[in-house]
């Protein structure tokens, strides 16, 4: 064989001559093992490594013999309603980042350990609040080891009466003087800590109330301020729009609400009322991918398209003859579509530029959206910051006005970092913050806040509804809420649960204190004026429009946020960390996007080592005078000349996990401008790279029909379309795999868990897959690990991207096999990318490859189609591993609790309290995988054969299933007729993954259906 | 010298078996005090206790020969047939008792014929002797949380007594083969040699034993039957479930509802133990512990406010492994088993102990042979497959009790 002879691994792949020839260039860290660090002479010899062998057998089979004495402590007064070993929920409300959620808590002996969204809520109110896997992973943040325990004057702990004295004299003295005091917060939707802020303005008159949103939405407020005369969110009816043009809006992921995605889905079932959904964006977002046609273009692009569009739609023609304006006949559809379908349209727009929101609104106007797909009298209340307010802030403090700050859980430092100096020039520093972080180093006071899970509180999220929050734990450190901290410093003795209830009432709701506690929410009635749209402004606007120019040269840095991480808030936490971006598929890290072109022409590359990992070039991207180095990450479908950076990342002192990972992209946000353009540079770094961890090398499907697509006009002919049975060739002639089986067919009993996941509506967000970690005790293993494939996630969601390449064009145009695969590996070009998402977990095969290879049966198949895991029968062949055609079993190769190594939740006691009671947490050297939550089929279960009767259709949930906002998981009994899933199964669009190996399974897809431009 | 092993051997084992030889003392009672020792049972040990006024105190005052000093026969009888028509016809003694407790008044007997109460009082003027030495003699052996069980010991007794005949044997043989001249591995060979067939069954037979009493050891390795640990409250469920009959369910109420049956909390112990200050085995000391952990004065009959309590710390005897998912009302309401069939005849335990093995095997042997209860509308679904397999009935096996991943996940 000619020497250097190359097989293909991934599309960026390197020659590395290193590992050619010497597969292991460096020893195997044995010593690592086996050996006492302290030691410089840590060679161990292969007798001493025998020796230990003995040793530690002898060790464990004495120590077996002797059973530990195990206590059980009961209750002195056991509470009337906590059972030991049943769970307790409870309704309340999540509100982080800007999001809202009304959410049940579960709990288990008064412990939280897992959050869901409040179905009721979803079901009455029809509004867009939600549940993101951010807030599926906020659980664990109440039990993260980063939290403030006491309170603390200048790194120094004091006691809450002392702070609360001391505070109270400074704060008379500061009044006394004259001089400002600043509260600075983030939006707050909690009418009675409003209320509390007003008697406190009212105590301390010069009390001045600042908001700051970290990814601010003033643009929203200032254009519909200027339009209708009222700063306001409205809230947005994706559930009536037939079609959606967005425009860098990432409403799937983080634009204002975590629940769109939930109404977006309503129209997303293939047939006659499907909606349409364009997408015009720069870099590629997870709406985007979602999209029915994505179109790459740069933001100034995107101005003078949505300009286009109102000149077509108020058949003006001032901006008709946009000088070289692509995609021409694109957005004619658009228009025309929009017109035809007025009232039941929505334009939107992810801008931070205000003149570009007017001229959204304007469209939106014109189409006669407002009151029908966008609800102006139902506001949303989750942002308020204005940009000029803060600003105006930064200068108090610089003209020395501002005696003192008070700030309320915002790490300002890390979010604004310029302000860290100024801060210095204010006299009192005082900040309620539930872990340590940036802003609390700098500050005189730092006052422990209790967690959302510890606190109670209420909300008003949006005009038409007012929710409560409920404790669900006794605070666990000293920490105090905000609300008691400013009753406190009032002078006011009352405890704020007190004077809650005492608010509640005085507003005269319906529903009595004990049924909102229950129900977490009630609906009220809100003022209903019509707002008038004031045309004038928009002309006024569109009128002293100039159109900047723009040349093909120019360099736009967008900055985004990923759905893991958000703004940031809870980087602390292990479970997002973990979580691998949507898109890119890349853990534990921040990095720079670019276009496959742009980084041919800058020489930058990203390429696979040896071990599976990826590598990637860096970069220092400069920035006036401040200069970051930051990894690169090819992102095919991005818009040439636009690079992207997400937020949440570069966090310092701000504990264990968090500290250290990426870059920070705040650095960037100044002048609240999302898109910076020619104001930046970048230059390769030589001879340095980047290591990745990320859980998914290969991009394409390389022509097999892993996820079986079609289009809507082609589904409506026939409603199998893209979905043929596959048919094997054999001596009977063509038939299905299944008459060729070797095996005896298997049967169900009387139960027949199966599960459909429809890919039309799975838009990839991720939320399953926290939940499933909340839910089973799925361990993190870090970067170095991931970065190996040994991550543990349970459920992962594969991404592939479109290629341009397939059988039929390799066949037109005479390309041998090698060529096709070597093009079939390449994501298709940005302006043709197609992306498509697909949820896989152990698919629960009925003839299961990794049943039959197993040498100790550990694991088997129940009689109601479960694929069952032992895990205290495996002895870790991996040959299940190794079989599966899936590959979603997961391997321990550590133990991940109380190791060092693994220093995450569950190496602390701390963090190991989030754990699930009814789920073993598996040990080194066994093979793990989704049951799926057999846990909670088997409590069904029982709960039916208490209660005497039969199990009822959809009283099972299981954890993906039931995070799953937008309904693409459907889970239950096929063998019940009358059931959902048992309907699903029968449906045209549905194929089972692979069904080429006939392996059978319980887990079956959805076709997806594009509602593609004919 | 072999004379005298056998010698030590058998005082050994005959020690061994006066040990666990139980004797049994019989009270010689007469007929009038049996009759009043059943009245007394069935009716006064709610609010009294046999001894001296004050110590012996429960809701009533503590009774003992010292009645009969205080008050006349007649007026007990009249007292304990009807005590608040005695205090309504102003008898002084009776008014002083109503005031000294607190004016709460002694239930009326009056179906008691005059035979009957002195009978009663008869009791009282002869209790029965007290058993308090043996108690306390059986309350030592229990704290041993591990004995050596008697199987393991004669096991131990005939391995040495097997290794000693051995030793005799090679002993003697060695003898006679120095008489030789041979060098002693040349004169243990020929012995071997001449031998092979008994050396050839002695180390069989030794290597065996080994194996058999190695294979044995192991496989008691976590099983952790007959476990009896000391607890911090010396709590007899003989008292509780067998004599006082009280339901499991009122204590481990959990135990329909979920998981877990539960250690009950100390309110529930207080429910009636407010007023039972003193039991019948260890009188008020062990009672005093759940007072010490709640904070309760006995004397004032209240609690302390302000107390910090004390968490009783129980040790847990029935221990499954982690990975071992068992639920407690699924086996006693979908299940329809009883307490006993799994934890023993508790209520004849004072000391409880784990009587069963709480293997695996042992969970799969009952899953093969317990039915299930096809009345349960949940099984209906399984009644064509009853059908068609023509099967009488269901056990836990036919549903799939055996599969691991209804008790591992």
């Amino acid at each position: 064989m000619k020497e250097g002879k190359k097989y293909f691994k991934s599309p960026y792949i390197k020659g590395d001559e290193k590992y050619l020839h010497n597969e292991f260039s460096e020893q195997l860290p044995l010593d690592h093992f086996v050996s006492n660090q302290d030691e410089k002479s840590n060679n161990t010899s292969r007798r001493d490594f025998l020796k230990f062998l003995g040793f530690s057998t002898a060790a464990a089979v004495l120590s077996s013999c002797e059973a530990p004495v195990v206590k059980s402590v009961p209750y002195l007064n056991q509470p009337e309603e906590i059972i030991p070993g049943v769970a307790n929920y409870y309704a309340s409300s999540y509100f982080i980042e800007n999001n809202f959620a009304n959410i049940l808590v579960k709990t288990r002996e008064g412990r939280p350990i897992s959050v869901s969204s409040n179905k009721d809520f979803d079901k009455k109110t029809n509004l867009d609040g939600g549940l993101n896997s951010r807030g599926y992973a906020s659980v664990l943040s109440l039990y993260d080891s980063n939290r403030i325990k006491n309170p603390l004057k200048n790194n120094n702990k004091i006691a809450w009466k002392n702070l609360d004295s001391e505070i109270k004299k400074e704060l008379n003295v500061i009044s006394k003087k004259g001089k400002k005091i600043v509260f600075l917060s983030s939006t707050i939707i909690s009418p009675s800590l409003k209320e509390l802020l007003n008697s406190f303005k009212n105590k301390y008159n010069n009390t001045e109330f600042v908001f700051f949103d970290t990814i601010s939405k003033s643009s929203f407020l200032e254009s519909n301020k200027k339009c209708f005369g009222e700063s306001f969110i409205p809230t947005y009816n994706f559930d009536k729009a037939k079609t959606i043009v967005s425009f860098e809006a990432d409403f799937l992921g983080n634009w204002l609400d975590s629940g769109h995605g939930r109404k977006y889905s309503q129209l997303r079932d293939p047939g006659k009322n499907m909606s349409r959904h364009y997408q015009f964006e720069s870099l590629l977002s997870l709406t985007g991918s979602n999209a029915d046609k994505r179109v790459p273009v740069n933001s100034s692009e995107q101005l003078n398209y949505l300009l286009y569009i109102f000149s077509k739609i108020s058949s003006s023609d001032k901006f008709l003859e946009i000088k070289n304006l692509n995609h021409k006949s694109i957005l004619d559809n658009i228009c025309k579509e929009l017109l035809a379908n007025k009232g039941k349209s929505l334009v939107i727009s992810g801008s931070s530029d205000v003149n570009q929101q007017v001229i959204v609104n304007a469209i939106n106007y014109l189409l006669d959206n407002y009151a029908k797909t966008i609800n102006y009298n139902n506001k949303s209340n989750l942002y308020s910051s204005i940009n000029s307010d803060f600003e105006n802030l930064i200068n108090d403090i610089k003209n020395n006005d501002v005696g003192a700050i008070i700030i309320n859980d915002l790490n300002i430092a890390y979010y604004h970092p310029s302000i860290t100096e100024l801060l210095n020039q204010v006299s009192l520093k005082v900040i309620m913050s539930d872990s340590h972080n940036e802003t609390t180093a700098l500050m005189d006071y730092v006052c422990p806040k209790s967690h959302y899970l510890e606190s109670w509180g209420d909300a008003n999220p949006y005009s038409s509804v007012y929710c409560i929050q409920q404790p669900t734990i006794n605070p666990l450190f000293d920490s105090r809420q905000v609300e008691q901290n400013l009753l406190n410093w009032m002078g006011s003795n009352i405890s704020y649960y007190d004077f809650l209830k005492s608010f509640y009432k005085s507003l005269g709701y319906k529903k009595s204190w004990n049924k909102i506690l229950h129900d977490g929410f009630c609906s009220i009635d809100y003022t209903k004026n019509n707002l008038i749209f004031s045309s004038e402004t928009a002309i006024d606007i569109l009128n002293n429009f100039n159109l900047s120019d723009t040349s093909s040269d120019d360099l736009y840095l967008t900055l985004y946020s990923k759905t893991s991480m958000g703004d940031g808030y809870q980087s602390n936490n292990p479970w997002l960390q973990e979580l691998p971006d949507p898109i890119s598929k890349v853990t534990w890290d921040n990095y720079l996007t670019i276009s496959p072109i742009h980084a041919k022409k800058l020489g930058l590359k990203n390429w696979h080592v040896a071990n599976g990992g990826l590598n990637g070039d860096l970069v220092n991207l400069k920035f006036n005078d401040f200069i970051i180095k930051v990894p690169v990450y090819i992102q095919p479908g991005q818009k040439e000349n636009v690079l992207g950076l997400s937020f949440g990342y570069g966090r310092e002192n701000s504990g264990k996990v968090a500290s250290g990972v990426g870059v920070n992209a705040y650095n960037f946000y100044q002048k609240f401008n999302l898109v910076h353009k020619n104001n930046f540079s970048i230059e390769k770094i030589v001879g340095e790279e980047h290591e990745f961890a990320c859980t998914q090398n290969s991009h394409t499907m390389m022509g097999r029909s892993i996820v079986k697509e079609t289009t809507l006009e082609e589904y409506l002919v026939n409603p199998k379309a893209g979905n043929k049975d596959f048919k094997l060739e054999s001596y009977k002639g063509k038939v299905s795999p299944n008459e060729l089986n070797l095996y005896e067919e298997w049967k169900p009993k009387v139960h027949f868990w199966n599960m459909s996941i429809d890919l039309n509506k799975c838009n990839g967000c991720g939320a399953c897959v926290i939940a499933c970690h909340a839910e089973n005790n799925v361990p993190v293993v870090g970067k170095e690990e991931v970065r190996k494939n040994r991550d543990m996630h349970w459920l992962r969601i594969d991404r592939y991207y479109s290629s341009d390449m397939n059988k039929d064009l390799a066949d037109e145009q005479g390309l041998g096999a090698i060529e096709m695969y070597r093009l079939m590996e390449e994501p298709a070009s940005s302006e043709n990318l197609e992306v498509v998402f697909q949820p896989v977990m152990c698919q629960h095969c009925n003839q299961a490859p990794c049943e039959n290879v197993c040498p100790v049966a550990a694991t088997t198949h129940s009689n109601e189609g479960l694929n069952q895991m032992t895990y205290n029968r495996c002895i870790g062949t991996r040959y299940c591993m190794n079989n599966c055609p899936y590959k979603v079993r997961r391997f321990n190769w550590f133990n991940y609790k109380d190791n060092d190594d693994f220093d995450y939740n569950m190496n602390d006691d701390l963090g190991k309290m989030v754990l699930n009671p009814d789920v073993t947490v598996r040990a080194r050297g066994v093979m793990e995988k989704c049951s799926m939550c057999i846990q909670n089929i088997q409590k069904s279960k029982l709960d039916a054969k208490k209660e005497k009767r039969k199990i009822k259709d959809g009283e099972v949930h299981i954890a993906c299933e039931s995070a799953c906002d937008t309904g693409a998981i459907v889970f239950g009994d096929a063998l019940d007729q009358k059931s959902k899933i048992s309907k699903e199964k029968k449906h045209p669009r549905t194929y089972a993954l692979l069904e080429e190996l006939n392996t059978q399974p319980s887990v079956f897809y959805k076709t997806k259906v594009r509602n593609k431009i004919s | 010298m072999f004379n005298k092993l056998i010698l030590y051997f058998s005082l050994f084992y005959l020690t061994l078996g006066l040990n666990f030889s139980h004797s049994q003392v019989d009270y010689l009672v007469g007929h009038d005090i049996q009759k009043g020792e059943e009245l007394f049972k069935a009716n006064c040990t709610s609010c009294h206790k046999l001894g001296d006024e004050k110590k012996a105190r429960l809701i009533g005052p503590g009774l003992n020969v010292e009645i009969f000093e205080e008050y006349t026969e007649q007026w007990l009888i009249d007292w304990i047939r009807n005590s608040s028509a005695l205090i309504e016809s102003g008898d002084e003694q009776a008014i002083a008792i109503f005031e000294e407790y607190n004016q709460s008044v002694m239930t009326a007997f009056p179906t008691f014929s005059d035979d009957d109460i002195k009978d009663i009082l008869a009791y009282i003027e002869n209790p029965p002797v007290e058993e308090v030495a043996i108690v306390e003699e059986e309350s030592k052996e229990i704290i041993e949380t591990k004995s050596i069980s008697n199987t393991t010991l004669l096991l131990v007794a005939l391995t040495l007594l097997s290794i000693l005949g051995f030793l005799i044997f090679i002993k003697n043989f060695i003898k006679k083969a120095s008489n030789i001249e041979e060098t002693f591995f040349q004169g243990f060979k020929k012995l071997v040699l001449s031998n092979l067939a008994l050396v050839i069954i002695i180390v069989h037979v030794f290597v065996l034993a080994l194996v058999v009493i190695g294979w044995q050891s192991l496989s008691k390795i976590g099983i952790t039957q007959n476990y009896k640990p000391a607890q911090p409250i010396e709590f007899s469920h003989k008292v509780h479930a067998g004599e006082q009959g009280i339901d499991c369910n009122y204590c481990h109420s959990s135990a329909r509802k979920g998981k877990h049956s539960n250690i009950p909390s100390a309110n529930v112990c207080m429910n009636c133990h407010a007023n039972i200050v003193e039991g019948p085995k260890h009188g008020t000391k062990e009672i005093a512990k759940i007072y010490k952990a709640v904070g309760y004065d006995v004397d004032s009959r209240s609690y302390i406010e302000g107390y910090e309590q004390q968490p009783i710390k129980w040790v847990r005897i029935h221990n499954l492994p982690n990975h071992a998912y068992f639920n407690h009302s699924q086996h006693v309401v979908a299940g329809n088993i009883e307490c006993q069939e799994c934890h023993g005849a508790i209520e004849e335990m004072d000391v409880v102990y784990q009587q069963e093995k709480l293997t695996m095997g042992w969970c799969i042997n009952c899953h093969r042979d317990s039915k299930i209860d096809l009345d349960n509308p949940y099984y209906h679904e399984y009644d064509e497959w009853v059908e068609k397999h023509k099967k009488a009935d269901l056990s836990v096996e036919d549903i799939g009790g055996l599969e691991c991943g209804k008790c591992h996940y």
